[in-house]
């Protein structure tokens, strides 16, 4: 189950979410269609039924490869690679018509993204399978965090770099600081993947490289978030609009995710926490809290603007609260279960001590999936129940929307310079 | 175009190379690289023939791979005296070397399995992996009954592959001796490298559930081991096997061979019990117990001692004391030694330690009930062919009054 679930999150959910926003954001982002409506349900098609169909029914059936965040067979890598190469063409080319120059930062993230996970994914996911041991974990190492780093968070934050302005109305606090934010994240995540195997016999050199970078990491999303920050200021606590409600809860998660990735990469904090829950916290406050709240907002801010999209406010809302709090809830308690769990392992006590602990975290946690769960289902009925067109009438300010007022917003305001 | 839109141009195309070479960069630096040095370490430090996996290892590997063990099972020690307290030595380059994809996981639910080899005895392992609550009932993996026909003790294929992979982890560290480790310390060349001497600090494996067999005595126990806080860790620990009224008859006892002891139908003296606490009972599923604390064995010591089935034993019909002497010296003296302290000068030989009868007396039904069917799994063979039933009779009292520790009065305690 759990082959079926890491990959089901990453390329079913967050990818198709991902991929759903492009059609809405690159037409407006580069001032024309993507390339071809054709190759759209071609890539439609061989994402859900030639990757993620094949990918469960053989992991499910035994065939798979034994490495976390990579457990598609070898023949689904292939087709996935396939379809992020048609991806990079369907989406990429309309930016570079008006020259790089022009650019807003979510395009930037979106070429980044598109870019860099095709070359990640076959390193990630091809490579490790011909190396033994200790060299095939320096690679899984890096992948799996430029899984999260260079596809996960450059289409989540060209998201909220997206939602942002156009739902307040503004455009972004600081273009350079976006930029600045955007090539140091990209600098940056790929060296981070080695902080998996903290004192393990990789050598001390590569690991001490990705603790350092992982503390820079941390610096530069509190560049990010605060330039985001400072762009939605004015907006409240809790915006009125949902798709803003949820980006900017998804960035508030990022800042604390990130912080707490470079808080766990440091060597005295590593060894307690390693192998326990509280990374599996840290992976669901990244996938969920950041890369899924981005994700949602992206879907319901794209649903807001379609006449023939149907739209439940309620639901949405629902949807919103029961993630935020099963979110919250499960991060709590896998937080303190990891903790109860490094304490009792460094003690010496009986291992099974370590287990029979932890058992309460993981009752409360499978209560809380079921609230996760209920609020997918929500969001579900949201963008597939109530009127056609019902989110357009829900939208704040409908009088200054409109496709064609929204590209001064998205400017990259080179004046700012 | 104006001269910013320019020099903007440029620094973006710049920035675009930088972040293509900082992608490149991190696989060279954190991939390829220490992919280098791992090889030369490899080559320096692996023993020159290490044992290579068999065949069905190798399958067990694929299985161990495809049902997701690596998910709540790490197989990596890292660097650190916690790792290395409970497992053993961390895991060095060469010992992965045949591990193509590598299993290494990344969260630890069960223990880490690097050294697991020669920790469990291959039925503990299928019954583990038949029904793992039916041996150790707190825990929360799954169990893999798919893997045999029907019951623990009737695996299939693929079970058997699986044990026999789990049984050779460590193996090759292992078998490489003080001699191998030598070696890889001088391959190493790292005197000063503090982090990198850890690896030969310390045992090899370091599992506190490893069986040992030696006379060496267990350190002492408290001595007045509390009798509640032993009953409750004897319903959680043992009772799975050795059955919660102590018949020998617990679910995860039922594919065992030899069977779990029947603590029922034995006086033990306290340090017969604290001896098979903390050195387990080689060649049977019984581990030791050892990362229990004193106060926690002193108090399991009460509760087995507790157990003995108190009935009146009829006694030794006079005729019967000669006889017995007789056939104990002239049968038994072997394994079971001269004073019955389970150090005959065959002992050493065989796989399992007889049993020591000045430590532990038997009643006298079970007495007759091992020699006329013997403990399968055991040395110990049934003597119907060789012995009448006056002669087992009077060696049954014989090994009886062998017993030289008075166990702190069961009676009394119950």
């Amino acid at each position: 189950m759990r082959y079926a679930h890491t990959q089901g999150i990453m390329l079913g959910w967050l990818a198709n979410a991902f991929f759903a926003f492009l059609y809405h954001a690159v037409p407006i982002l580069s001032g024309r269609r993507v390339t071809s409506a054709r190759l759209g349900v071609w890539i439609f098609a061989l994402w859900n039924f030639a990757v993620m169909l094949p990918g469960w029914v053989l992991v499910l059936a035994g065939v798979s490869q034994p490495l976390e965040w990579a457990e598609f067979p070898i023949v689904v890598d292939v087709v996935v690679v396939a379809v992020l190469a048609l991806a990079v063409v369907q989406f990429l080319p309309g930016f570079f018509r008006r020259g790089v120059e022009s650019l807003y930062v979510s395009s930037w993230y979106i070429i980044g993204g598109l870019v860099f996970t095709l070359l990640s994914y076959p390193m990630g996911n091809l490579v490790p399978e011909f190396l033994p041991g200790a060299a095939g974990a320096a690679i899984s190492g890096l992948w799996i965090h430029d899984a999260v780093g260079l596809f996960v968070t450059p289409m989540a934050l060209a998201i909220i770099y997206f939602v942002i302005p156009v739902a307040t109305g503004r455009p972004i606090f600081s273009h350079f600081l976006s930029m600045l934010g955007f090539w140091l994240l990209f600098f940056l995540y790929p060296l981070n993947g080695t902080h998996h195997y903290i004192y393990s016999v990789l050598p001390m050199a590569a690991q001490l490289t990705a603790i350092v970078a992982s503390a820079l990491l941390g610096v530069t999303v509190v560049i990010v978030v605060t330039n985001l920050f400072l762009s939605m200021r004015g907006a409240g606590l809790l915006p009125r609009d949902p798709a803003l409600r949820f980006v900017g809860t998804g960035t508030f998660f990022y800042v604390i995710v990130s912080l707490q990735g470079s808080a766990q990469a440091q060597m005295s904090v590593n060894q307690t926490v390693h192998f326990t829950d509280w990374v599996v916290a840290h992976s669901h406050l990244a996938m969920l809290g950041f890369g899924s709240f981005a994700a949602a907002g992206g879907l319901v801010h794209a649903w807001q603007r379609m006449p023939e999209a149907r739209y439940n406010a309620a639901a949405i809302t629902w949807a919103y609260w029961l993630l935020v709090v099963g979110l919250v809830g499960m991060v709590v308690d896998l937080t303190i279960g990891g903790l109860v769990q490094g304490e009792l392992w460094k003690s010496g006590a009986p291992w099974i001590d370590s287990v029979a602990a932890s058992r309460v975290y993981w009752v409360a946690r499978a209560h809380i999936g079921s609230i996760l769960a209920a609020g997918f289902i929500a969001l579900l009925v949201g963008l597939t129940t109530g009127p056609r067109g019902g989110g357009m009438a829900v939208r704040p300010a409908p009088a200054a929307g409109g496709h064609d007022n929204v590209a001064p917003r998205l400017a990259p305001a080179t004046e700012a310079l | 175009m104006s001269r910013t839109g320019r020099a903007l141009r440029m620094s973006y195309l710049v920035a675009s190379v930088a972040g293509v070479a900082f992608f490149a960069l991190s696989v060279a630096l954190l991939g390829m690289w220490p992919a280098r040095v791992l090889d030369a370490q490899t080559a320096a430090m692996a023993p020159k023939h290490p044992l290579e996996p068999t065949t069905s290892e190798k399958r067990g590997r694929a299985i161990y791979a495809r049902e997701g063990c690596a998910y709540c099972h790490t197989q990596q020690i890292r660097y650190l005296h916690a790792d290395m307290a409970r497992f053993g030595a961390p895991t060095l380059a060469w010992e992965t070397r045949r591990d193509t994809p590598q299993l290494w996981g990344t969260r630890r639910i069960g223990p880490d399995l690097s050294r697991v080899g020669g920790v469990r005895s291959l039925d503990w392992q299928y019954g583990h992996l038949f029904a793992p609550r039916a041996i150790v009932p707190a825990s929360v993996m799954p169990g893999f009954p798919a893997l045999f026909a029907g019951a623990p003790d009737r695996p299939r294929q693929d079970a058997r592959d699986l044990v026999a992979y789990l049984d050779s982890l460590g193996r090759a560290r292992e078998l490489a001796g003080p001699e191998g480790e030598a070696h890889a310390r001088e391959g190493c060349n790292c005197p000063d490298d503090e982090m990198a001497q850890m690896a030969f600090e310390g045992p090899l494996n370091a599992s506190p559930a490893r069986a040992r067999r030696t006379s060496e005595a267990p350190p002492a126990l408290a001595p007045n081991g509390d009798r509640a806080r032993g009953t409750q860790l004897y319903a959680e620990h043992c009772a799975t096997c050795h059955g919660p009224t102590g018949n020998g008859d617990g679910p995860g006892g039922s594919g065992l061979v030899p069977s779990p002891a029947k603590l029922a139908e034995h006086e033990y003296a306290t340090e017969r019990v604290s001896a098979a606490l903390w050195h387990g009972v080689a060649g049977s599923a019984m581990p030791a117990w050892r990362d229990y604390s004193a106060a926690d064995r002193a108090a399991l010591a009460v509760a087995v001692q507790g157990l003995a089935a108190v009935r009146p034993e009829p006694d030794v019909p006079a005729h019967l004391v000669p006889l017995g002497q007789q056939v104990y010296a002239a049968n038994c003296v072997q394994c079971h030694g001269a004073s019955g302290d389970g150090r005959g000068p065959a002992a050493d030989k065989l796989p399992m330690a007889p049993a020591n009868f000045t430590a532990q007396r038997l009643s006298l039904t079970e007495a007759l009930r091992v020699l006329r069917e013997g403990l399968h799994g055991s040395p110990m063979a049934p003597w119907t062919t060789r012995l009448t039933d006056a002669e087992r009779l009077a060696a049954a009292h014989y090994v009886r009054s062998l017993f030289r520790v008075a166990a702190p009065a069961p009676a009394e305690a119950r």
